[in-house]
């Protein structure tokens, strides 16, 4: 498969995003800057990356705990994004939800999820409403390894299959479930074994490789707004921080890390750029200054915001709030 | 002692063809299954020891805990004392070892591209070759079972078996004069830029195909050769074809339940020891054996030589066939 510069240019810019939006999220946190927990998606932005630069604007993503680098792939905005972060008013839930909760439907990403698991069944039930439609949008549908033993991944895809949904579902497999290993939570190395049991096919390619994933989900997505159903894709990544900030990560070697480390799908995208005269190495700087604005710009944006009132508190929790909570 | 050696690819049998063709999907617990059958058929014949690939599945494992469990292990099997990488250079590293250890017989669980692994690193051991890939013209779909046997056969000497091996042409690949890789079966030239999911099938993209052998009910990239000309392992030749030109039209099966027309130029035969030149003016991947390997740039020069020094690999069929002569089931 061919692709243009332009295309392979964009994938860079959004790898890049996301590296350097980790990275300061990284920073803040340490600095006590950022409350709750941050899941950093460091290391595996070929996957969002490649798979999302198949979509169109009106397509569906759901996402995971693990979600900066989806919501960055598909569109989210960065200012929003970081303001939810710091927990501003401006964030995308208004400051309440946190990194592990951010959602734009205008822009089909039908949301981040604290809960391992949950975005499978809200991929089918988006690909049952396209489907019901008869549009020809597609939904892709991130999770990790370890979600795939929760009976959502199962029912998703036993479902998805029966109906032939438009879902593609994209498992990062980055070795871990938390601390445990993958060897010690499931018999199985390739999780695109499981497609066999759901008559669909289920693919395995490098997740450090932007073009890999990019070509396999791009045939998925083919598929998929052809009516010939779901496709399960594994993505082998790794992710170069803990599960999160904060984690020792005593469940894994510095050699195992290091190893990883040589294959940085960031890093890799550059030296491909510049073997194949895509980018020269100052083009390549101009490019990182301008992102690392976006990324301040982004950050004064959050610093700027006000807080959310304690009066919002109870706002948008529940639809049908009583009178007597408001009053509360 | 009898001994032989066992390689199985956990990634054989996955990749992208299972979206842009009919590919089967061949998981690795149905590897697991296959390495069960090819070691009972190798110990009942004669085989005291034999040496597995360690993978990320644990396949060797698996299967001696599963014989072990049924109380049908009777062979002592040992597991390669390597560092896995979960990469293709795990089966290199074992090809290397079993090729050191000169055990009787390698039987190899892959695809074109597991088997053009292990044909870099072994010379002497000769290799039986069990179909788990996509697209297989190298190894055959065969029977654990009966692949263990032959292996058995060709590993205790009950057989000369150097009369039932057949050494294999290869496709040396050189870039600007110096040797860069090898392929068993076909190289395919492209004008894609990267390797990304490694398997190459899109025909648009593709220039030129060479082939250490072809026939007609060849499958993958060498059936475009196949479709014109049919190239037998025991023919001193191989064969180049540029496509996406010339006057000549026909249909090849490039991949599984994937038949597609073709356009081409003259076949054009490449005699043993010779090589095909080429000096692109565009950038673009050499595949290997159908998966994508080697980058070049404008103006490299690419050289293709076909040679016989490629793995020696057992005929099933006429080792077995000798050994029912010499009373190789008579136990």
């Amino acid at each position: 498969m061919k692709l243009s510069n332009e295309k392979i240019l964009s994938m860079y810019d959004t790898m890049l995003k996301i590296r350097k939006f980790e990275e300061k999220a990284m920073g803040l946190f340490a600095e006590g800057e950022i409350p709750g927990f941050v899941h950093l998606y460091l290391g595996e932005e070929a996957v969002a990356t490649g798979a999302c630069a198949t979509l169109e604007a009106d397509d569906f993503i759901t996402s995971t705990h693990r979600g900066h680098g989806h919501i960055i792939a598909k569109g989210g905005d960065m200012n929003f994004m970081m303001a939810e972060l710091y927990g501003k008013e401006t964030g995308y839930c208004k400051g309440k939800g946190g990194s592990m909760h951010i959602a734009d439907r205008s822009k089909g990403i039908l949301g981040a999820n604290g809960i391992v698991g949950a975005g499978h069944n809200i991929a089918a039930g988006a690909g049952l409403s396209v489907k019901h439609r008869g549009t020809d949008q597609v939904v892709l549908c991130f999770f990790g390894d370890g979600s795939t033993n929760q009976s959502t991944f199962h029912e998703a895809l036993n479902l998805s299959s029966i109906w032939k949904l438009p879902v593609v579902f994209i498992c990062e497999n980055n070795g871990y479930g938390i601390s445990m290993s993958q060897e010690r939570h499931q018999a199985i190395k390739d999780i695109a074994d499981r497609a066999v049991a759901y008559n669909i096919p289920g693919v395995t390619v490098d997740g450090n490789d932007v073009f890999a994933v990019y070509e396999a989900v791009n045939e998925a997505t083919k598929r998929a707004r052809k009516n010939q159903g779901p496709t399960l894709v594994e993505c082998k990544t790794y992710r170069h921080r803990g599960h999160f900030e904060g984690d020792p990560t005593m469940y894994r070697t510095d050699e195992e890390l290091q190893e990883w480390l040589e294959k940085d799908p960031v890093k890799r995208m550059e030296k491909f750029m510049l073997e194949n005269g895509i980018l020269g190495q100052e083009d390549l700087d101009s490019k990182t200054a301008a992102i690392d604005e976006v990324i301040a710009t982004a950050v004064k944006f959050a610093q700027d915001s006000p807080k959310p009132s304690l009066e919002s508190a109870v706002e948008n929790v529940y639809s049908d709030i009583v009178e007597e909570v408001k009053v509360r | 002692m009898t001994t032989i050696g066992i390689i199985a690819n956990p990634a054989s049998g996955k990749d992208i063809r299972r979206l842009v063709s009919h590919a089967t999907v061949i998981d690795n617990n149905e590897k697991v299954n296959i390495i069960e059958r090819v070691i009972l058929g190798a110990q009942t014949f004669g085989v005291k020891k034999i040496y597995v690939m360690p993978d990320s599945f644990m396949m060797g494992f698996k299967v001696m805990e599963k014989l072990e469990l049924s109380g049908e292990l009777n062979v002592e099997i040992e597991i390669l004392d390597m560092k896995i990488k979960a990469s293709p250079k795990d089966t290199q590293v074992a090809a290397t070892m079993l090729e050191e250890m000169q055990v009787g017989c390698i039987v190899v669980l892959g695809g074109d591209g597991t088997h053009r692994l292990v044909a870099k690193a072994i010379n002497k051991v000769p290799l039986i070759g069990i179909s788990t890939g996509t697209n297989n013209a190298y190894p055959k779909m065969l029977e654990g079972t009966v692949a263990g046997m032959a292996a058995a056969a060709a590993a205790t000497n009950a057989i000369d078996y150097e009369t039932f091996c057949e050494r294999d042409k290869i496709i040396e690949v050189s870039k600007n004069g110096e040797l860069v890789d090898i392929a068993l079966m076909d190289v395919v030239i492209s004008d894609e830029i990267y390797i990304g999911a490694k398997a190459i099938w899109n025909l648009e993209t593709i220039k030129h195909v060479i082939v250490s052998n072809c026939h007609p009910a060849s499958i993958g990239f060498s059936a475009i050769l196949g479709a014109n000309i049919k190239i037998e392992e025991t023919d001193d030749f191989g064969a180049a074809l540029k496509i996406n030109s010339g006057t000549n039209h026909f249909l090849a099966p490039i991949a599984a339940g994937s038949i597609v027309r073709v356009t081409s130029e003259e076949v054009q035969r490449i005699n043993l020891g010779e090589s095909f030149t080429l000096e692109p003016d565009y950038k673009g991947m050499i595949a290997l054996d159908g998966e994508r390997e080697v980058s070049f740039v404008k103006g490299d020069l690419l050289s293709f030589k076909i040679l016989r020094n490629g793995p020696r690999h057992v005929v099933v069929n006429r080792i077995l066939e000798s050994a029912l002569e010499n009373g190789f089931f008579q136990r």
